[in-house]
């Protein structure tokens, strides 16, 4: 992938032992919401929690140690709301200590908080939560690193609904226009908007087409299978190709919780202690029914 | 080159910020220039340096999100386009986007205040009061068009963004000789020395406070006019000096909303050092949405022409 000096992971993960880490990811949010008062956006964490996972622990040529490296891959959140899994995917990647996070997550002075800010966290790349602005920041990353002559690629994820915002087209033309095929945008499509379901309120199919229509390279997952992330990540053109690439991830909102999947009232919100173990109980159950 | 130009003579702006960047591309090689499809005035840094030139047509929010993720890798990114525009319809990108992070990023327009006969979509008369509340974000408004080239150049070595306001940019007096004034970001220029008030202005209005102060001269009025082209951070100092040697006689001329723009930065300049006033007077558009007609035509009718400059000039300085 590419031709950076970084490697995504000292001895590449097989695909089981990613899935191990998005369990355990996913079990270190839920640890989370079960501990901190305030809510936690866990149905849409849940949902991209295997994405973040395939992105670094395999997909991203990132150095912990080194975050300011030139070569480094880019990663915006266009979906801010995820921090949370977006910090403790980090964490488990050696960016930052996990109980930093669940310590202090919200709390006053804390780098921590529910949308990314940069300037409190470096090795975030972008301050991001408002919708629609993740795909605009990342077309000028990618712009750089082309101007500069640089092979290293930005990846950005955005979830389906933000994608109502026109910010998201303008930046999907001009990511067209300047032939960014350096530039990959994930869609977290869970089909799921905080007060309803997208297809209720708002029409987003045919979704695929919509992209390929503005000239993009369109590559259609199951958001939850990790073979699946991971061929997407290894398929990718070539950073010095011409098309930029969506890869529309099939997701569910609140993912491997069964009392939380596709439930409204879990876009956002806080386990207390007996529905933190029952939330951990859910998911080792959906974890052994998956492995079955 | 726009040196050749010399006071009172017309000047395209516009053309000073084409011809400013396209020399500054060559020693600055991460400037990058964006527009939504008002580049006319830019085809010089286009034919350039092409891979740093990026027009996204009518696109004004990804053009400053795009904006700010080339400033975010290291670069210089300019965006230039029309005011109402980058001003209102982009503004949360330039809050969130460049504002948040103190991103250096340059946002450099035209068509501020009543100018262009374009009607109230294409007028920018909120877009001083918007910028000067976002922070981190420096805010300027250029009445001389050899100043856009000074501060653009000024404006390469600031780590946050700057605003840069222009009128319509084609036609524009030149004010001041090269050399005559020192130019700061951050400092007024007393553009003409008096003792019995003040007038401070900004921007297209620069020249017409000069006029009605060279007026006034001939019925023995003594008028200072500054012009106060950074709006934000504001100099405060010179607000303070001008209290004590112009008799506490206050003018605010602009073409922006009278309340929201210098007026208002510099009633909280005074209020906040408790400086204390003879009279205050501000000239500026009213809440209306203005119609058509000529800039000047426009500045007569809302009250803060020519003639009106006089009268409230005339006003504070006979208040006791």
């Amino acid at each position: 992938m590419g031709q950076v000096t970084l490697s995504a992971a000292e001895d590449p993960h097989t695909v089981a032992e990613l899935e191990d880490l998005a369990f355990e990811l996913r079990a270190k949010l839920l640890h989370l919401c079960g501990t901190y008062e305030g809510a936690v956006h866990i149905g849409g964490d849940l949902s991209s929690a295997d994405i973040f996972t395939a992105l670094y622990h395999y997909g991203l040529h990132v150095d912990p140690s080194d975050i300011s490296n030139p070569a480094r891959d880019r990663f915006v959140l266009s979906k801010g709301h995820a921090a949370v899994c977006m910090y403790i995917a980090m964490a488990m990647r050696g960016f930052f200590s996990y109980d930093g996070i669940v310590d202090t997550y919200g709390q006053l002075d804390s780098a921590y908080g529910m949308h990314p800010c940069k300037v409190q966290l470096p090795g975030v790349e972008a301050s991001t939560g408002s919708l629609g602005h993740g795909l605009p920041l990342a077309v000028g990353m990618a712009l750089s690193a082309r101007g500069r002559g640089e092979s290293h690629r930005v990846f950005t994820l955005m979830g389906d609904g933000e994608t109502g915002e026109g910010s998201v087209w303008e930046a999907a033309m001009a990511a067209n226009s300047n032939k960014l095929g350096n530039l990959v945008a994930f869609i977290d499509r869970n089909r799921q908007l905080m007060t309803s379901f997208d297809e209720e309120r708002v029409v987003l199919e045919p979704y695929p087409d919509k992209w390929a229509a503005f000239g993009w390279n369109v590559v259609h997952i199951d958001g939850h299978d990790m073979g699946a992330l991971v061929a997407a990540l290894d398929g990718l053109p070539a950073t010095d190709s011409d098309k930029p690439t969506v890869i529309i991830a099939e997701t569910v909102k609140g993912k491997g919780v069964d009392f939380m999947e596709r439930n409204l009232a879990w876009h956002a919100g806080s386990l207390g202690a007996a529905d933190l173990e029952r939330a951990m109980a859910a998911l080792e159950a959906s974890r052994e029914k998956e492995s079955v | 080159m726009p040196e050749t130009f010399t006071f009172g003579e017309m000047l395209s702006a516009r053309s000073v910020i084409g011809t400013t960047l396209a020399e500054l591309g060559e020693t600055n090689e991460n400037l990058w220039v964006l527009t939504p499809d008002i580049g006319a005035t830019l085809v010089e840094f286009r034919d350039k340096y092409p891979d740093r030139f990026v027009d996204v047509g009518l696109a004004e929010q990804a053009c400053v999100g795009i904006a700010a993720g080339l400033a975010y890798d290291g670069n210089i990114p300019v965006v230039s386009g029309m005011l109402p525009f980058l001003s209102m319809r982009a503004l949360e990108q330039v809050r969130s986007d460049v504002c948040y992070p103190n991103l250096p990023v340059k946002i450099i327009g035209t068509h501020g205040g009543l100018v262009g006969n374009g009607g109230s979509t294409h007028y920018a008369v909120e877009d001083l009061a918007l910028m000067c509340a976002l922070t981190n974000m420096t805010v300027t408004s250029i009445g001389d068009p050899l100043m856009v080239g000074e501060i653009i150049r000024q404006s390469m070595d600031m780590q946050g963004p700057i605003y840069i306001r222009l009128a319509v940019g084609k036609k524009d007096k030149v004010l001041y000789e090269p050399g005559q004034h020192e130019i700061r970001i951050g400092k007024g220029i007393i553009a003409r020395e008096g003792t019995d008030a003040t007038i401070f202005t900004h921007g297209t209005v620069v020249a017409q406070a000069l006029d009605a102060a060279e007026e006034l001269a001939q019925d023995g009025h003594s008028v200072r006019v500054v012009d106060m082209f950074t709006l934000k951070p504001i100099d405060e100092e010179l607000i303070a000096r001008c209290a004590e040697e112009t008799g506490g006689r206050f003018v605010i001329l602009e073409d922006h909303l009278a309340y929201g723009g210098l007026a208002s930065r510099v009633a909280d300049v005074v209020a906040d050092r408790g400086i204390h006033l003879t009279a205050f007077e501000r000239l500026g558009i009213p809440q209306v949405y203005a119609g058509f007609g000529d800039d000047e035509e426009l500045r007569d009718k809302h009250g803060y022409g020519l003639a009106a400059t006089l009268a409230a000039t005339r006003r504070v300085i006979a208040h006791a």
